[in-house]
Order: structure tokens, then C-alpha cells, then sequence
């Protein structure tokens, strides 16, 4: 072969290698192209962006586990996700909570999705007709919504607390969701409420600290907590959301907290007893049992891990974990359902065995605390008695408010039923004495309160005008906030990834 | 003397470094472009750097297994340096090949010599639970029938889940492990607004 045609056959492989390398080179960038847009989302999320629907069409999986929590369907023994009236279940609650909203209208817990429906429709929160009417504090939005980290980012935190309920109405709107937890770009789990982190600081620790399982009870603990609102600090007149965890996370500790600021949520109708209202204590009742002890997290069995597909996801229907057995307590517990559910039951039955005595004790303990008054007792007669029982209600509504915690703390539970009787029981011994000294010394007769009408009418509600209030509110006032909400969130827009 | 046969006439000399250059030059950028390097590694993440990896890869990012095993204590040999870097290499190549052609199928599964490796994997870790070292000096056979059995013909969620489809993702956004960087719990706006709240 001549030296030409090798070097021209030479040259044609060259050309042939090269052109074979860029083509490789120029498929490993189409390849590497086509990545930025397989599986990748369709939306950017906006910082506190507060639409749910938005940050769903990223995430379809947990938005639509997510939508189940509007779900109606599910009833234990106790509890479930139906609207139940407890003050009709239990009328001694009225008597309990007169002078205080909750015996207006107290409903068992419904799922996440109702967060807005059912602070719009409870009683409690009335029928206010303008900015600055109504009986609840702009506070009580704080759990309902993540237009609440929204609308905080652009006013400030004791802005937001300032005023009425009724005055941030036009601003929440979408129930609690996505940016309550989550960070727009990384999904990491995000504190939003600044109370939790004050108390963290208030306990001398730093929430920053918390490890990712930490957080997943962390998240919950914005709200699941018993709080108070602190009128005085740090700014004056404004009902600043506070939780007593100063001295520690025991009712105990709570309740030594309250007696040395003096605080007291409202003084009872009756008994003119400065009384506490416990607000649903579940993240500290649960730190107090076995599974906290052991490194469990609310997460673990409030929104278990789901496969669908080939994805394992956590499972955003956040519900009752005996609805969910196999996917809450068998992962680690290999036990039938039908034994675990009845181990549950069985401290739940014990405690409510309690728990519903001592309910009947400080309706009796109030009513004679009432007639002693009536009979003429002095202030100074009356102030040991009163305490007793401010502290026997207070650890009867801890023990009771968190709808859990016959499970997360069995034995604190029933440690605090039992000191909270005997607290009613000391109230009531003194009382008996009181009413001798006063000349009265028969049986003070138990009121005749077996249905929540006879026990509102009983400690005097007129809940005719309130239910007229209401319903005004909501054909008047009620579709102007949604108005409101549906102008300012179609100027949010949408932006998708291709838009620039 | 072959190599003397190689060497272009003086007039050509010029030309042929130049296109030796351009060759070299464009194979070393490919190279780059392609993250050749990391594939030398045991990073889960460069087994993403195909994106029809996702689905396993996310799959194994939500199992417990992400804490004690990447990609590579299953899927490649362990028995020695050698093994492990050929097997690396033989699969690596094919996957490629594979994946350059756009011949990947709709739903990826292991080869024969893939199995036996994952098995073996399997019993490395786990060895302890499936074998008693008292039984095994009593009973003949014994290793080998309690290791036979493919460990996810009963474990079949383990680790990727039962469905394996290039469209089992749905989006994802890719959290890669965000170990040592510096969680940030509260957002920087309230934060700010902590600090101005008075």
C-alpha cells in the first residue's frame, strides 16, 4: 500500500473517531439536559407561598394524603374525625367553663382540612360585625393557617397578635398546610411560629439544635400545647402567644408558673374561682411516657410512612394512629391489631374512669363554693378554697384536653386525674366546715344539668342571640373574607419552572 | 518494528498531531462532562448522574438502608479490590451503552451476575441473622441452604419497593444528603422579625 492511501485511510478514521466523540459528547449533554426536566416539579414555590393547591402540584402524593384529613369517616372508642358536640356528650363541661367561651360550644377535633371551617363556625368566637367587635383576640388565627407566617413576614409578630379575631379575618384563609412546616426550596422542616422558639429560649435552649426526628415533633408542638396570652410582655396590651414552659414542661411546672404571675384566663361565673384553662397539652404530656422516651416522634405514627408506586412517602393524612394500625404501631409492634387497639382502650377506660369523677366533684365543688358565697363567705374565708379548686380544674383540663394523652403518658395522666381529685376533695372538705360555720350543713343539691341546653340555661347563656349572631356573621361578614382572599391570591400568581 | 510503521511521512507529521490534539482535547472534555472521575467512587449520587436512576435512587434515599449502605455495598463485589473494580467496570460499560443508544427499558431489572452479587451482599451484613456458626459446623449444607434463597424473594419491599418503573417517581425535587451543612430551623424572616418584635 503506498504511503497516500495510508494516510488518507489514516485521516478518514480520524474523522470517523471524531466525529463519533462528538457525537457521545453532545449526547451526554442532551442526557444530561433532559434530567433538569425528568421528574423534576412543575412549580416554584414561592417563600410562604400559603396556597396548599400550589405546593401540591410539586408534591401530589402528600397534597393528596393531605386532603384526606377532610375525611369523616373514622370513630374510636373515644375520639375520631367527626364532629361530635362534647358539652352534649358531657354536660358537666358547661357548669365547668361558665363565664369562659368553651361552654358556649365545644366540639370534638376534626382533621387539618377544617381548621378554617371550624374556627369560622364555633360559637366561641362569636359573631363580631366590624374591625375591632368580637370576643376573641386576633391570636386565636395563629394555628389555623399558614397565611399566619404570610401575613407575620409582612406586618411583624405582635402586629399580627394585636387587635380582634375579626380584624385579620380577610387575611386567613387556607387551612393549616404546607408552609406551616416546610421550607419553599428545600422541603427541610421549619419552625414558623415564633412562640415555640421563645420558649425554647425561655428554657434556656436552642431550637436550632433540635435533630431532623426532633423536628418531626417539633413541627407539632407549634400548636399542640397548652399556652396562655401574655397581655403584659413584651408588648404592652397585647395578647402576646406565650407558653409556660419557663420552669418546665410538667403540669406542675405550668401551674407554678400561673400562680407567680398571678395569671388567670377567666374567673368563674359561680364560684368567682381565678380559674386556668388547659389548652390541649399534647407535646409535653407526650415527652412525659414511654414512646418519647424511646425516640419516637409524632410523625412516626401520626403520619406513618405510605408506598405507592415505587415511592416510599410520609403519609400527610394526619389522623388517629388506631385508624392506621398497620402502618403506625406494627412497624414496631408485632401484635394483632385487635390486641393493640384494646391496649389502647383499656388505659383510655381507666383513665376516663377518673377523669369523669372528678368532672362531677368540681361541678359539686363549685356549686357549694356558690352557696357559700350566697350565704355570705368572705373573700379571705373563701381564698384557700378558691385555689383548690383552680388547681383540681386545671389538672382535670390538662389530663382531658390533650385527646391523646391517655395514650402518649398513661401514668402521668392518671398521676395528674388523681391529684386534681384530691385537690376537688381538700376544696370541698374546707367548703363542708365553711357552709357549718354559715349554719348550713345539709347536702348542697347537684344541679339538674343532663343535657348541654338545661346546663347552659342553668349557669345563664342566652344562646339564642348567639346562634343569631353567628349565622349573621356568616352571611354577612364571612363571604366578604373570601372575597378578599380569592383577589389577593389570583394577583399571587403561578409561576411554573419555564417561566422566567 | 511496528511502531516504526506508524510514524507518518515528515509532511504529514504536523497534520496528524494537530488531529491527535483535537482528539485527546475533545476526549478529555467528554471525560469532564461526563463526571468520569466520580464514577471511582462510592458516592450513591454518581449513580444518578443518569436520571433513569431516580426511581432506585430515591427509592433508597427513604429507606433505613440509607443510613448503613450506598449503592455500592449491595451492588458491587466485596470480596476483593480486583472484582470489585472489574464488575464496576463491565456494568459500568454496559450501562452506559445502554443508556448512549436510549435502549434502557421501562422497567429496570438485574442481570444473573447482578443477583448473585446483591446476594452475597445480603449475606455479608446480614450473615448473623441467618446463620448460627453452631449449626453450621453440625450440619451439612448447611451455609448453603441458608443462602440460597434470593433474600428478596420474601423481603420484596427491600430497599426500592416492589414497583420499579421509569415512571414510578412522579417529580421530585433532588434533596441530595444535606449532611454537614447547616440546618437552619428558623427561617431568616422571622428570625428578623424576633429580633424587631418590640
Amino acid at each position: 500500500m503506498s504511503s497516500k492511501v495510508t494516510n488518507w485511510l489514516l485521516f478518514l478514521a480520524t474523522v470517523a473517531v471524531v466525529v463519533l466523540l462528538a457525537m457521545l459528547g453532545s449526547n451526554i449533554s442532551d442526557r444530561k439536559s433532559e434530567s433538569q426536566f425528568a421528574y423534576q416539579p412543575q412549580v416554584k414555590i414561592q417563600n410562604l407561598d400559603p396556597r396548599n393547591q400550589v405546593w401540591g402540584e410539586n408534591f401530589p402524593r402528600q397534597y393528596q394524603s393531605f386532603l384526606e384529613t377532610k375525611e369523616q369517616d373514622f370513630s374510636s372508642k373515644y375520639n375520631g374525625n367527626q364532629l361530635r358536640d362534647a358539652l352534649e356528650e358531657s354536660p358537666e363541661l358547661v357548669v365547668l367553663w361558665a363565664g369562659y367561651g368553651f361552654s358556649k360550644d365545644y366540639n370534638q377535633p376534626r382533621g387539618h382540612g377544617y381548621a378554617m371551617d371550624d374556627i369560622t363556625n364555633t360559637l366561641r368566637t362569636g359573631g363580631p360585625t366590624e374591625p375591632g367587635t368580637g370576643p376573641m383576640p386576633a391570636t386565636c388565627w395563629t394555628c389555623k393557617s399558614p397565611d399566619v407566617p404570610r401575613l407575620m413576614n409582612e406586618i411583624g409578630i405582635a402586629e399580627f397578635y394585636k387587635g380582634k379575631w375579626f380584624d385579620k379575618g380577610a387575611e386567613i384563609h387556607n387551612p393549616i398546610g404546607c408552609a406551616d412546616c416546610h421550607d419553599n426550596k428545600t422541603m427541610a422542616l421549619k419552625i414558623t411560629r415564633p412562640a415555640l422558639i421563645e420558649a425554647f429560649e425561655s428554657m434556656g435552649k436552642d431550637i436550632n439544635d433540635a435533630s431532623h426526628q426532633e423536628m418531626r415533633s417539633l413541627v407539632c408542638a407549634q400548636c399542640h400545647v397548652e399556652y396562655y396570652f401574655n397581655k403584659k410582655t413584651p408588648v404592652e396590651g397585647v395578647p402576646y402567644l406565650t407558653f409556660p414552659w419557663k420552669d418546665g414542661l410538667t403540669v406542675d411546672d405550668a401551674e407554678k408558673y400561673y400562680d407567680d404571675i398571678n395569671f388567670s384566663d377567666w374567673t368563674h361565673s359561680l364560684s368567682k374561682t381565678p380559674m386556668l384553662k388547659a389548652q390541649h397539652p399534647g407535646y409535653e404530656i407526650f415527652q412525659q411516657g414511654i414512646h418519647a422516651k424511646r425516640g419516637v416522634s409524632c410523625a412516626d405514627c401520626h403520619m406513618p410512612y405510605k408506598t405507592e408506586g415505587g415511592q416510599k412517602f410520609t403519609d400527610h393524612h394526619i389522623q388517629s394512629p388506631l385508624a392506621n394500625p398497620a402502618n403506625s404501631c406494627q412497624v414496631c409492634h408485632r401484635e394483632e391489631e385487635k390486641e393493640l387497639i384494646a391496649n389502647v382502650y383499656s388505659n383510655q377506660d381507666k383513665i376516663k374512669e377518673g377523669a369523669k369523677r372528678l368532672e362531677k366533684l368540681l361541678v359539686r365543688a363549685h356549686v357549694e363554693a356558690k352557696k357559700a358565697w350566697d350565704l355570705g363567705a368572705t373573700e379571705k374565708q373563701m381564698e384557700p378554697i378558691l385555689k383548690n379548686i383552680r388547681h383540681a380544674q386545671w389538672r382535670w383540663d390538662y389530663a382531658v384536653a390533650s385527646h391523646g394523652g391517655s395514650f402518649h403518658a398513661p401514668v402521668e395522666v392518671g398521676r395528674i386525674v388523681n391529684t386534681g381529685t384530691d385537690r376537688a376533695q381538700e376544696a370541698r372538705i374546707k367548703l363542708a366546715r365553711l357552709l357549718a360555720d354559715l349554719g348550713y350543713d345539709k347536702e348542697v343539691p347537684y344541679p339538674d344539668i343532663d343535657t348541654k341546653a338545661k346546663a347552659q340555661k342553668y349557669i345563664g347563656l342566652d344562646m339564642d342571640k348567639l346562634e343569631a349572631e353567628k349565622a349573621n356573621f356568616k352571611k354577612t361578614i364571612v363571604p366578604e373574607w373570601l372575597e378578599a382572599a380569592k383577589k389577593r391570591e389570583a394577583a399571587m400568581g403561578i409561576q411554573t419552572i419555564s417561566s422566567k | 518494528m511496528m511502531f516504526k510503521k506508524l510514524i507518518p511521512p515528515k509532511q504529514w507529521q504536523p497534520v496528524v498531531f494537530a488531529l491527535m490534539g483535537a482528539i485527546v482535547g475533545l476526549t478529555v472534555y467528554i471525560a469532564y462532562n461526563a463526571r468520569v472521575t466520580s464514577y471511582l467512587s462510592d458516592d450513591p449520587e454518581t449513580c444518578v448522574n443518569c436520571h433513569v436512576m431516580t426511581p432506585q435512587f430515591e427509592s433508597w434515599k427513604h429507606s433505613s438502608h440509607r443510613e448503613v449502605a450506598t449503592c455500592n455495598d449491595c451492588h458491587v463485589p466485596h470480596d476483593n479490590f480486583v472484582s470489585k473494580y472489574a464488575f464496576k467496570a463491565k456494568d459500568g460499560l454496559y450501562h452506559a451503552s445502554m443508556y448512549t443508544l436510549h435502549m434502557e427499558p421501562q422497567v429496570i431489572k438485574m442481570h444473573q451476575p447482578g443477583r448473585e452479587t446483591v446476594q452475597a451482599n445480603c449475606v455479608r451484613c446480614h450473615g448473623d441473622q441467618v446463620m448460627d456458626p453452631k449449626d453450621e459446623s453440625l450440619v451439612t449444607s448447611y451455609v448453603h441452604n441458608r443462602t440460597d434463597r434470593a433474600c428478596w424473594e420474601c423481603h420484596r419491599e427491600i430497599p426500592h419497593g416492589r414497583v420499579k418503573s421509569l415512571s414510578s417517581v412522579g417529580y421530585q425535587i433532588q434533596t441530595l444528603p444535606v449532611q454537614g451543612e447547616k440546618k437552619d430551623v428558623i427561617p431568616s424572616w422571622l428570625e428578623a422579625a424576633l429580633k424587631n418584635k418590640n
